[in-house]
């Protein structure tokens, strides 16, 4: 019996070395992947916007307005992904 | 571009009217998929204390993804391991085949690439309202915003959640068809100038096909990693 507890003490001393080392690695991969991942952020929610306003453009023949509406709410969403995820990636830091 | 054409190999097969012929494209994902498929099995057959190199890749790979989703999803997120796993791999392996000379890559067509994200995007958005009901509503609005912008804050949010599978699409495939073409574009100043000016050009290739491998990878964990991201946004609302 008194072994199995020593194996058990030895194994959550293991345990939390294991957890502190995986912590303190830093990802180097990951910066360089956060970089890659504004760009698009940007441009996805831009297009999607203008292409919701266009499709509401069709639905209820008010043809300019919307699509310029929806073009600088998707720019506004945009910004909002962008700060979000550097946000995030700050908080990785 | 020659790489980038998709044709039929076999017979034409159409069911009710859809086109289901077998091509390359479907040849480079069963490829992969079997690639995947034998690796792990070669990977996890004997279990050795002392691993030989294609167990200690597996064993790898498995704790890259399981600490991937851990740190961005919590543990909440565990039982969605296969399939964040599955995934990455996938991914992996198709971007990984394409850097082989005459191979096809598959992830440099925007349907493949569009049809993953928008699985991932409505698979979140189930597992959203499945866990929280029409509570999942609330992450259109934000936290301590005044009553008068709340409309606006509100489309807002709902056009940033919209662009999820369109920003993840579009980033994976256009990393993809950008580099492959431009490494065939070096690749023709090689020839066009010939042995005299060709060695800049050719030195050119050589690292930019170094940057492709890196990219290869990044673009996989990258969509991994939005994957878990997007999982963590739907099991723990308001963070």
């Amino acid at each position: 019996m008194k072994n199995q507890d020593d194996f058990k003490t030895r194994l959550k001393i293991a345990k939390n070395k294991f957890q502190k080392t995986a912590l303190n690695e830093d990802e180097k991969g990951s910066f360089m992947g956060n970089a890659f991942k504004l760009g698009t952020e940007l441009v996805a929610a831009v297009g999607v916007g203008t292409i919701i306003g266009f499709i509401l453009d069709n639905w209820f023949d008010t043809k300019p307005w919307l699509i310029i509406i929806f073009f600088f709410l998707g720019a506004i969403a945009g910004i909002l992904n962008v700060i979000r995820s550097a946000k995030r990636m700050q908080k990785n830091d | 571009m020659q790489q980038f054409n998709v044709y039929k190999i076999g017979p034409e097969i159409k069911i009710s009217g859809l086109d289901l012929s077998f091509t390359n494209s479907s040849l480079f994902m069963v490829l992969s998929a079997t690639a995947i498929a034998l690796f792990l099995f070669f990977g996890s057959k004997d279990k050795r204390i002392i691993p030989n190199k294609v167990q200690l890749i597996s064993e790898l790979l498995y704790n890259f993804v399981a600490k991937m989703i851990s740190d961005t999803a919590g543990s909440k997120a565990k039982p969605y391991f296969p399939f964040i796993f599955s995934l990455f791999m996938f991914v992996l392996l198709c971007n990984m085949i394409g850097m082989l000379p005459y191979a096809f890559t598959v992830t440099s067509h925007i349907i493949v690439t569009l049809i993953m994200a928008l699985f991932i995007f409505i698979a979140v958005t189930i597992i959203g309202f499945l866990k929280h009901g029409f509570k999942y509503l609330s992450i259109f609005i934000p936290k301590g915003v005044p009553a008068i912008l709340l409309p606006l804050i509100t489309i807002i949010e709902i056009i940033s959640y919209l662009s999820r599978p369109v920003s993840l699409s579009v980033r994976l495939f256009a990393n993809m068809m950008a580099g492959h073409t431009m490494l065939k574009v070096f690749g023709g100043f090689v020839i066009s100038l010939g042995v005299l000016g060709g060695w800049l050009p050719l030195s050119f290739s050589v690292a930019l096909t170094g940057l492709e491998i890196l990219v290869a990878f990044l673009q996989a964990y990258v969509f991994a990693i939005l994957t878990c991201i997007y999982l963590n946004d739907a099991l723990n609302l308001h963070h």
